[in-house]
């Protein structure tokens, strides 16, 4: 029992602050927005320098979704449909953060919508 | 053959080759056989050369290969070379944002007095949601540096963005965003070097989004023409002849042609062939009056109707235009929050900050005497509210030499007005104090009419108004263009409400109808009695 609660108690102090991060108030994510722009802009120039997509500009824009949906997808960590999994693979977790900000931040709901160009 | 019959038959024969010959003398008056309309040929000569050269590369200008920090030193840079562009620019009302262009005189301009039923007031450059649309960097207005490439940059890339993300890269002590800086300042050398004459997405960056999006303004500019096909726009098609803004809206000293508030574009019709520096702003400047072939009625139409009327059957044929902005629905929330509806094509029928709108496509002008001018009602003007107030409105009749029949889009709403001054009001939308903010429609009224110092009663309400466009853009292919039974019909006349004048087909006059009657009637009984004595008559005699 006793070791039951100390693995509890280690998992709870091991995700709770990434899950707080994640879902902030009011739900949004609050990492680096400005930065998370450029984190991902540059899996997409490493990507493209490396021949596994033809253009550096990527063709996924925070305004293609609504924030629910990006958030479903970051909370997920499903990012099949961004391609360049190798890329995506290497970033950090608070390099994700970042990106998740961006795109949760610029959605097709937000006041702000953003695309990539 | 009795010699008295042959002369006949002679006479009857010269009748009938005079009558042919009169046709083909006309014919043969017309420069190019007939085949083409003289407005055609001549518009053709006019445009003849299709691409503009330059003899410069600005890729290899020294002054721009730099690593900018701010969109002022792009300016400096340029001035170091086009060192009258700022002077010239700053009395242009695209800076000054006033129709004087002289701040003595704040009566008409988006900066002045103006006001619309759209999002109502540019309050004085105060409203920084507006001002995005200036000439400026950083939405400073008329006190910042212009920025050249608002119209002179073809990348398409946001600089105020990159210049803000350059600043705070530079400040927040990240030494990863520090490595981000030059591949930013990177992007912006590259994006600087696209220098280039105004396309149509620079001018439609702010024309076709007017009143806070896509078509909501105009009508007959929305970005359905930053690509049009021959079908949208016979001068502008891709595949036509592809006209930028530029070719017609021609400048000088940086001052752009086109109606400025209640000045027409042009004073007098002119074409090039009468003056060939005049703008090309206007249909006559290439078509000439007598844009039709010589023997074509429609010619005779020129100092009636504007070309516009009939070659422009409908606008908004590809997106929706807004008819009608109503504020005094504005400010409703679900479940403490602001919301937005959306309705048919896709639209907004309802924002919370906003209000109700409407959206229609493929509208039918609404026409009226216009010589290019447009009385406007400012928010210093005093109003009769128990009436629909007409705040932009055309002004012409049948008796003014320069009017001319002209399609409009009337765009309705009602907005805010003081009860007790009689004045239209000035609400500050965007900013902490703005009602976008707040939702508070009195405190937004105190602080926009303050930006204008415009005294505020304290009291308002909401009053039912009219905003004209003229339709000009979006001319249709000659097959498209409008039918005589569109306006010469007696039910449902496109021109049932233009007066002063007797329209064929559209009019009855029971005196004239009478008369006609009498006349015809009045003929066959001649013609009869005449028939039946000569048949009597000489029947006798020739026997």
């Amino acid at each position: 029992m006793k070791k039951i609660l100390t693995l509890l108690m280690v998992f709870m102090f091991t995700f709770a602050p990434l899950s707080a991060a994640f879902a902030s108030e009011g739900g949004g994510p609050d990492g680096n927005k400005r930065k998370g722009k450029y984190t991902y802009r540059k899996v997409y120039k490493a990507c493209a320098a490396a021949g596994n997509v033809e253009s550096a500009t990527p063709k996924i824009s925070p305004a293609d979704k609504t924030m629910a949906q990006w958030k479903e997808i970051f909370e997920s960590r499903n990012f099949n449909e961004f391609g360049c999994a190798d890329n995506w693979a290497a970033l950090s977790d608070n390099d994700i953060l970042d990106i998740y900000s961006y795109f949760y931040h610029h959605g097709s709901d937000s006041p702000t919508p953003a695309t990539c160009q | 053959m009795d010699l008295r019959y042959l002369m006949k038959y002679c006479l009857a024969g010269i009748a009938v080759a005079i009558f042919f010959c009169s046709f083909s003398i006309v014919s043969a008056s017309t420069p190019n056989n007939g085949k083409e309309a003289l407005g055609r040929t001549l518009a053709k000569q006019a445009v003849k050369k299709s691409k503009r050269w330059t003899t410069t590369n600005h890729a290899k200008a020294e002054a721009l290969n730099k690593n900018f920090k701010t969109g002022e030193e792009i300016t400096k840079a340029c001035l170091t070379c086009h060192s009258e562009a700022a002077t010239q620019f700053h009395k242009t009302i695209h800076w000054t944002w006033l129709a004087s262009g002289d701040k003595s005189d704040m009566r008409y301009g988006k900066a002045g007095y103006s006001v619309n039923n759209f999002c109502i007031s540019g309050n004085a450059m105060e409203d920084k949601g507006c001002v995005k649309c200036h000439t400026s960097w950083n939405k400073k207005g008329d006190k910042g540096e212009v920025n050249c490439l608002k119209c002179h940059n073809s990348s398409g890339f946001n600089f105020d963005e990159a210049f803000s993300d350059i600043k705070s890269f530079s400040e927040d002590g990240d030494s990863d965003t520090d490595e981000m800086v030059p591949d930013i300042q990177q992007d912006v050398k590259n994006a600087v070097s696209k220098v280039a004459f105004p396309t149509r997405k620079n001018c439609g960056e702010c024309h076709f989004k007017g009143g806070g999006g896509d078509g909501v303004k105009h009508g007959d500019l929305d970005t359905s023409l930053t690509k049009p096909n021959r079908m949208l726009d016979v001068h502008m098609g891709t595949d036509g002849k592809n006209f930028s803004c530029t070719r017609c809206h021609t400048t000088t000293d940086h001052n752009i042609a086109g109606r400025i508030y209640t000045n027409p574009a042009v004073e007098t019709r002119k074409s090039l062939i009468e003056d060939d520096l005049a703008p090309k702003i206007t249909c006559v400047s290439c078509h000439s009056d007598a844009p039709h072939k010589n023997d074509s009625k429609m010619n005779d139409h020129t100092d009636v109707v504007s070309c516009q009327a009939c070659h422009i059957p409908k606008y908004a044929r590809v997106n929706p235009t807004m008819t009608w902005w109503d504020w005094s629905k504005a400010g409703k929330l679900k479940d403490g929050k602001p919301y937005h509806e959306d309705g048919p094509f896709g639209k907004p029928i309802y924002k919370s900050i906003k209000g109700e709108f409407k959206w229609e496509k493929n509208i039918v002008p609404e026409y009226f005497w216009s010589n290019g001018s447009l009385t406007s009602t400012t928010a210093n003007d005093v109003i009769d509210p128990s009436q629909i107030v007409k705040v932009s409105h055309p002004v012409g009749d049948k008796n003014d030499p320069e009017a001319r029949i002209f399609p409009f889009k009337i765009h309705r709403g009602k907005q805010p007005y003081d009860k007790v001054n009689k004045k239209l009001l000035a609400p500050m939308l965007s900013g902490k104090k703005g009602y976008w903010t707040t939702f508070d429609m009195e405190d937004a009224i105190k602080t926009g009419n303050k930006t204008l110092n415009i005294p505020y009663s304290g009291e308002f309400d909401y009053v039912e108004t009219t905003y004209a466009f003229p339709i000009t853009h979006m001319v249709a292919p000659k097959e498209n263009a409008l039918n005589c039974n569109e306006c010469h019909i007696r039910e449902n006349s496109r021109l049932s409400n233009i007066t002063g004048l007797y329209l064929p087909g559209r009019d009855k006059s029971t005196l004239i109808d009478t008369i006609g009657w009498l006349s015809v009637i009045g003929a066959l009984i001649g013609v009869l009695l005449h028939g039946i004595g000569r048949f009597f008559v000489r029947n006798g005699k020739e026997e």
